[in-house]
């Protein structure tokens, strides 16, 4: 590790040494074709087709289920072609074809997909198959395919019908609360805000404990890449055995996006769109106007130069209702051999806070070549996502709640209102004249080529380039409670992340009469590059630049500009056997063996194995009677991954960094200190999970489902620890420390609760239970009894924790003083006996709840009658705390008169300062119909092109059942700190869009 | 098989074995200095030293500046009306002397020393095993200097602590009682002392001079009888000390005022400063003091935290015709610069400042409740820049010549010595706080420069030593607190620092 001078650098060696490695590849690539071209006959023209001009004739058909009762809007499509229709409420259909069209395909949801081959009949009867739900289902797994039949591990796969409908941002929003084991929480209101994604519970205390995305095999993707409409299905690998193959960011599951492609002789055209708009659902309810000079007279305050007159709800002064529309096109195709897919999506949303919009376009080509007699199959996608967004500034919720409502938004002459009391200043004009303002881009260009060498064996190649980034821009305004102090502030902030991605795999199958085997080894390389810069300037002499013209401010100082690069790499080899005997016994193995440049130089290299078996019972003679039974799985799995995303690269080298500036002789001058406590021991995260689970079907798939249990150890807990000074420079260390554990189970059911027809109801319900203990946080280098953590700010509650991370506690443990309430001169009744001594004091403090929940649940809902499609959703929450933050803040009427508060501080009767305790802790269980949609299904009978056209009306969030008195019992639920509503919590929203899927 | 396939098999297998070699995982670092490649020249040294005068920051004015000045008698941070800095009692308990292992305030500025040392030793290392650098030994003297400084405030304030001064020693240390760290500072001081630079210039402003080691030597002498009662008092060597200080080119500044304006890097009178820089760490002395509605009435562009004021008593013993009493307290009303009116506080009561601090609300069983926004007088040493837009650049004197001339004539008193000597020095500080020469001393007692430390000194962090010097700290405060337990003598060692090192034993009564 060296620094270079500037005519080497660094960053173009590092793009040589790649583009080294890609070449070596590409040479590699050349070859392995050649060797397999040279048996092939050379292409010629004998075969190419001849256009010519054609007769058409009529087809009629019916199409019904294996029941005999019709099915109204099949589609019927001719093969190759953009001809089709949908069949009518009674399930027939007319539709005019070429003369010579010789295949028609028929489908239909919930059904198996049918191609029929026309001879000379004009009359069809289709007779659909239920798909049987598993077995036959093809689900992706790490670096391939499996039938759901061949897995052995825990794996979900949702596809597009089952997927949630309406407003949905990323990916994880289609199949929110689908998945036992997968909470998708958002914590906010705010458009722009991620969602916290936790699969199995927290399994890590610094490093991120996100699932690691994959999309269409590239593993470590932004959801943002993606649009929801691009996606077709989403494989979630719950457990080791499945994840491992990912080896060192596996540790918190996988998922794994597929996303549309185009098909082989089917040519489309669709279109969808929807327009929604949101409405908050709740807001905090602050004194108004009258209450305040109620309460002011009725306690004898004199409210002269407090009471301006005004009658303002400084919340509502700063929501509105939110409008959004969103616009995809998309275009299939293709022939012979090649197929293409090709869409551009449009997103506009505006948020119900005034300075919240996001704005996004994704575009997304993807084309299929297939050469040498089908033997080379290339993959060319290129990928466009850009992003106008604006976050909202929360510091404006804080003012909001303390701005008296007798202070007006403006004067009477037209003028703004403002204040400079402590939190106070005006939020409706700090959202009027600021901006913060994000464009981000990301694209990618990614190829892939699977080239068959002989019988069975195949050879793949991944080849990735991407570059994201990010300008912000940012401009308070000099008149506005923001940038009054800097009279004016104006920020620019830019980031770019360059991710460059080989990977190259081999596999061979090999079917042998009762053995089908599958080999697959591979290897990957992974460089990051990440470089920063920002500046900020301050002190306008006019407002009118905003963050375009930062040198015109007049206060310039060091350190108001900045930059950064940094880089990391991994490398990883990895193989995976899979195994069936006689279709009933599965058997899979997979190693990876991963080296991070992030890690000290002799702990870089970690192995990650697993092992897996899967035992098809209802194939045994002792089962093989029983007809109700469709189908029993059992399976067993054990698997070792890693963690170490959410880590910066260089903390195990010693670094001087920038440190402040010093003062030598009338001039500053830049200081240099170590960074930090380096680490040379610095590892891997370890978590090994254990697996055991059963798949059912019963009733020819009438009922199926899953149910699973699962014991996860994470060991090497990656974390900031407090060491001793001296002998340590620094107070905190990275280092592997304590150890966590994770044990639950999940329960899948789904059955078609009537099939009757042209009636058809089905429902899928899940539960899952986890509990999460941190087993240690220490080790023979390391002590710590205990981190307390989470900010309580309040008024006069400095430095004060909310939660505690602790040894046979789980994460979230809320930690605090006992309240039994609050007696009747208004003081807390507190427990203070815990230390066994009389007198509150911080030993006192105790275990007063947890942010976890015992239970999450998801219940999912399809109707069909006849062309109608209802389709509605709860989702639920069971056994957890939330601390109710604004409460605790803002019930009291310690403020008044001079800044606002919530009603019931009136009715609480709490007469003393407000402090952190179990009097806000609640119950923050809750239920909600998180998604209804009504869509119906147009028999469009082929004409004008129409394929099929689908209009829907969908709510979101429609209501919440919960014992909370916040605002919405679902918050952040990251960090070590989780299950609290802040007093910057954005509002929740209700969403009603109307929709259409129009396809030709 | 063909020949040409198998010589293109035979490729393939090769350059697929190529890729076996790309397993390198060296990193490359961009933006920072690797330690082997930096410190090669003084230029580089400089702003490697550097970082152990920015330790000092932690002095002033939160950590120390709260032990020392809350726990005597000259401020207090009250908690208001509403609850505002309540913060777990931490303040309470330092003016109540009431405080624990787990006080905020006790563990933050135990944890500012330990990490100046640490990194002292640090750079000691550094600097010791670099062949390449010139005047090696007057840098290792000057890191040993900053080193001893730190090791003076843990010797005052916690007594008892662990000596550490090589890096490379991993093992975690154990407590050496407070007549051991007494000698280690001495020895330390005495080593250095003439090997540091001697020069007062503006190059030598903001470093460990030999003016900066003696004023140390004068301080640990001076309360030698506290710090190290077995070794009996040092009051000639106190004085020896301090007139070393004295024959170097240091100045009573005839503006009193120079020591504290924005630009006091210029004032001749201070010896060692806390240097301050807005875009890097400043003085937040107004946020902690000023009212919320101060900030606009006085032209501040600054966010206000309305926290320490002056304890009542402390100010009601100036002489009024004391110019000082004006030059060290804010009190009165604040107005509105646009309208001329008195601002309302957010409890509807005209924002008047008054020396009064009185307890109204909210009473905890032990007496303590919350006082109004307005009460209390506001910390005004340190002149406040109209405009000023963040941290302001006052520097923060933790030595300077007035504190040295009262020290000498403290001890020449405590033995027997020459009082016309000591009057005369006492009067020197006198007479720039007063227009009228009749309020100047014909000859002082020990209370006499007592009280002038106190009038001199306010807000400089020597209210608590002093205190103790004099045997006054644990007494009775009327209105506040009775007579306090001995143990309060020195601050416990903090629960935190304890539980990272079981080494550390507990000062007695924690």
């Amino acid at each position: 590790m060296k620094m270079k001078a500037l005519k080497s650098s660094p960053f173009r060696r590092a793009g040589r040494r790649a583009g080294r490695i890609l070449g070596l590849v590409i040479l590699n690539f050349l070859g392995w074709t050649l060797l397999v071209s040279a048996e092939l006959p050379l292409p010629s023209d004998a075969g190419r087709p001849v256009v010519v001009q054609q007769a058409r004739k009529v087809l009629t058909g019916l199409v019904t289920d294996s029941n005999g009762m019709p099915i109204p809007g099949a589609s019927v499509v001719v093969k190759g072609t953009m001809v089709g229709t949908i069949t009518g409420a009674d399930g027939r259909f007319t539709l005019e074809v070429p003369q010579d069209a010789a295949v028609v395909t028929v489908s239909f949801v919930g059904m198996k997909s049918q191609d029929l081959v026309l001879g000379n009949q004009t009359e069809l009867k289709v007779v659909m198959e239920d798909e049987t739900i598993g077995l036959q289902e093809i689900v992706a797994v790490g670096y391939g395919t499996q039938t759901r039949r061949e897995i052995s591990g825990s794996v979900t796969n949702v596809s597009e019908k089952n997927f949630n409908r309406g407003v949905t941002r990323t990916g994880v929003d289609l199949l929110k609360g689908k998945v036992a084991g997968l909470t998708i929480t958002n914590g906010s209101g705010d458009v722009t805000s991620e969602q916290t994604i936790r699969l199995r519970g927290t399994s890590s205390l610094n490093a991120s404990s996100q699932p690691f995305i994959v999309v269409d095999g590239v593993p470590g993707m932004s959801l943002n890449s993606v649009a929801p409409q691009d996606i077709e299905s989403i494989s979630v690998l719950k457990d080791a055995s499945a994840a491992a193959i990912y080896g060192s960011r596996s540790a918190s599951g996988v998922i794994l996006i597929t996303t549309k492609k185009g098909k082989r002789d089917q040519t489309s055209i669709e279109y969808e769109g929807y327009v929604a708009v949101d409405n908050v659902t709740n807001k905090p309810e602050l004194l108004n106007a009258a209450e305040w000079r109620d309460y002011a007279s009725k306690n004898n305050i004199s409210t002269t130069g407090l009471d301006l007159g005004g009658d303002t709800d400084w919340f509502g002064e700063i929501m509105r209702t939110g409008l959004t529309h969103n616009h995809s096109l998309s275009m299939t195709g293709g022939s012979g051999s090649h197929n293409y897919r090709a869409s551009i999506s449009y997103l506009d949303q505006q948020g119900v806070v005034n300075d919240n919009v996001l704005e996004r376009y994704n575009a997304r080509l993807s084309f299929n070549q297939k050469a040498f007699d089908d033997k080379l199959d290339l993959t060319f996608t290129g990928v466009m996502t850009q992003r106008n967004y604006s976050p909202s500034d929360t510091r404006n919720f804080v003012l909001a709640y303390n701005m008296i409502p007798v202070y007006p938004v403006k004067l009477a002459d037209g003028s703004w209102y403002d204040n400079q009391e402590y939190d106070q200043g005006n939020p409706v004009r700090n959202i009027e004249y600021n901006s913060r303002d994000n464009k981000s881009n990301l694209y990618f260009g990614n190829i892939k080529a699977d080239l068959d060498l002989f019988a069975g064996m195949k050879a793949s190649l991944n080849v990735l380039k991407q570059r994201e980034s990010n300008d912000y821009g940012q401009y308070y305004d000099s008149q506005t409670e923001r940038g009054r102090n800097d009279i004016g502030y104006a920020q620019r902030n830019s980031w770019m992340a360059d991710k460059q991605l080989l990977e190259t795999t081999l596999n061979y199958k090999k079917v042998l009469e009762n053995h089908n085997m599958n080999f697959l080894v591979g290897y990957s390389y992974e460089d990051n590059y990440y470089q920063s810069m920002g500046a900020q300037n301050r002190q306008f002499v006019t407002d009118l630049f905003a963050y375009n013209n930062l040198g015109a401010g007049e206060n310039l100082r060091s350190g108001d500009v900045w930059s950064s690069k940094n880089m990391s790499k991994l490398i990883s080899f990895f193989g995976r056997v899979n195994y069936t005997l006689m279709g009933k016994y599965v058997i899979a193995a997979s190693v990876r063996r991963d080296g991070s440049s992030k890690f000290g130089k002799n702990h870089r290299w970690g192995t990650f194995p697993s092992v897996s078996a899967a035992w098809h019972m209802k194939e045994e003679s002792f089962l093989r009677g029983v007809n109700a039974l469709d189908d029993l799985k059992f399976r067993i799995g054990y698997g070792v991954s890693g963690n170490q995303d959410g880590l910066s690269p260089y903390l195990s080298l010693p670094l001087y960094g920038r440190a402040g500036q010093y003062y030598d002789n009338g001039k500053w001058y830049t200081a240099y200190q170590f960074d930090q406590n380096e680490n040379p021991n610095l590892r891997w995260e370890q978590t090994s999970m254990f697996n055991i689970g059963l798949d059912y079907s019963l009733f020819k798939g009438r009922i199926n489902g899953s149910i699973d249990y699962y014991d996860k150890n994470t060991k090497d807990l990656l974390y900031t620890y407090s060491v001793p000074q001296p002998p340590y420079l620094k107070g905190t260390m990275m280092a592997n420390v304590g150890s966590m554990n994770n044990k639950g189970i999940e329960f899948l059911i789904n059955g078609d609760v009537v099939r009757n027809g042209d009636f058809r109801w089905n429902a899928s319900f899940n539960i899952a239970h986890n509990k999460n203990e941190i087993t240690s946080l220490s080790n023979d280098q390391f002590t710590t009894s205990a981190i307390k953590t989470g900010d309580a700010w309040i008024r006069g509650g400095s430095n004060n924790t909310t939660h505690i991370v602790e040894e046979g506690k789980e994460v979230g443990t809320f930690y605090g003083w006992l309240c039994k309430g609050i007696d009747e001169n208004g003081k807390y009744i507190m427990d203070d006996m815990i230390d066994g001594k009389a007198g509150l004091t911080d030993e006192d403090r105790t275990y007063i709840g947890s942010a976890q929940p015992d239970f999450t649940y998801g219940l999912a809902n399809i109707i069909n009658y006849k062309n109608w499609e209802l389709n509605f959703f709860f989702r639920g929450v069971y056994g957890n705390d939330i601390l109710n933050f604004s409460k605790m803040s803002y019930a009291t009427t310690q403020w008044l008169p001079g800044a606002n508060v919530l009603k019931e501080a009136l009715t609480i009767g709490l007469k003393e300062s407000p402090r952190y305790c179990s009097y806000y802790i609640e119950d923050g269980s809750f239920l909600r119909l998180d998604n209804a949609s009504l869509a119906y299904n147009f028999d469009t009978g082929g004409k004008y092109g129409i394929n099929r056209l689908r209009v829907y009306l969908t709510g979101q969030n429609l209501f919440v059942i919960t014992k909370y008195t916040g605002l919405d019992p679902e918050v952040n639920m990251s960090g070590l700190d989780p299950g609290v509503e802040g007093r910057e919590f954005y509002p929740k929203s209700r969403t009603i869009s109307v929709g259409v899927n129009l396809s030709f | 098989m063909k020949k040409s396939k198998i010589f293109i098999f035979i490729a393939v297998v090769l350059t697929s074995l190529g890729y076996s070699g790309c397993t390198n995982l060296d990193e490359e670092v961009y933006d920072k200095l690797p330690v082997d490649q930096f410190g090669k020249n003084t230029k580089e040294v400089n702003s490697l030293i550097a970082p152990i005068y920015r330790t000092l920051k932690g002095v002033y004015p939160a950590n120390f500046f709260y032990l020392s000045e809350c726990s005597g008698d000259m401020a207090i941070t009250p908690t208001r009306k509403g609850g505002d800095w309540w913060d777990g009692g931490q303040f309470k308990e330092l003016r109540l002397h009431k405080w624990s292992p787990g006080n905020n305030s006790v563990t933050s500025a135990y944890n500012s020393a330990t990490s100046g040392i640490t990194l002292c030793n640090k750079i000691f290392v550094m600097i010791n095993e670099n062949p390449s650098i010139e005047n090696k030994e007057m840098i290792l003297a000057e890191i040993r200097g900053v080193r001893a400084f730190w090791y003076l405030m843990l010797l005052d304030y916690y007594g008892n602590v662990p000596i550490v001064t090589d890096f490379n020693d991993k093992e975690l240390p154990s407590t050496k009682s407070r007549a051991d760290v007494y000698k280690f500072v001495m020895d330390e001081l005495n080593a250095i002392k003439d090997k540091v630079r001697a020069d007062v210039s503006s190059a030598s402003y903001g470093k460990i001079t030999k003016g900066v080691v003696y004023t140390m030597l004068a301080k640990l002498y001076l309360n030698a009888q506290v710090w190290n009662p077995a070794g009996g008092a040092k009051w000639q060597e106190c004085i020896a000390a301090c007139n070393e200080v004295m024959k170097l080119p240091y100045l009573i500044e005839p503006t009193w005022k120079n020591s504290f304006i924005v630009k006091n890097q210029n004032s001749q009178e201070i010896i060692f400063p806390v240097v301050f820089s807005t875009s890097d760490g400043g003085n937040t002395i107004a946020q902690r003091t000023l009212h919320y509605l101060a900030a606009p009435s006085l032209g501040l562009k600054i966010g206000t935290w309305n926290g320490v004021c002056a304890m009542p008593d402390y100010v009601k013993a100036y002489d009024p015709a004391d110019k000082r009493l004006a030059w060290s307290f804010l009190t009165g009303p604040m107005k509105n610069p646009a309208t001329g009116e008195t601002y309302i506080t957010a409890h509807g009561r005209p924002l008047i400042h008054t020396v009064d601090v009185t307890m109204k609300y909210g009473f905890d069983s032990d007496g303590w409740g919350q006082v109004e926004q307005e009460d209390g007088a506001r910390c005004w040493k340190w002149e406040f820049e109209s405009g000023q837009n963040g941290d302001a650049e006052n520097d923060f004197a933790i030595y300077r010549l007035a504190d040295v001339y009262l020290m000498k004539a403290e001890a020449l008193i405590r033995a027997n010595g020459d009082i016309a000597e000591a009057t005369r020095l006492v009067n020197v500080i006198r007479s720039r706080a007063f227009d009228s020469p009749s309020k100047l001393k014909t000859s002082v007692t020990l209370d006499d420069v007592y009280k002038e430390r106190r009038f001199e000194l306010a807000w400089e962090i020597s209210n608590r030593q002093d205190m103790i010097r004099f045997g006054t700290f644990l007494n009775a405060i009327p209105g506040w607190k009775g007579v306090t337990d001995a143990r309060y003598l020195l601050f416990p060692i903090p629960r935190t620092a304890r539980d990272a090192n079981p080494n550390l034993t507990q000062n007695p009564g924690y």
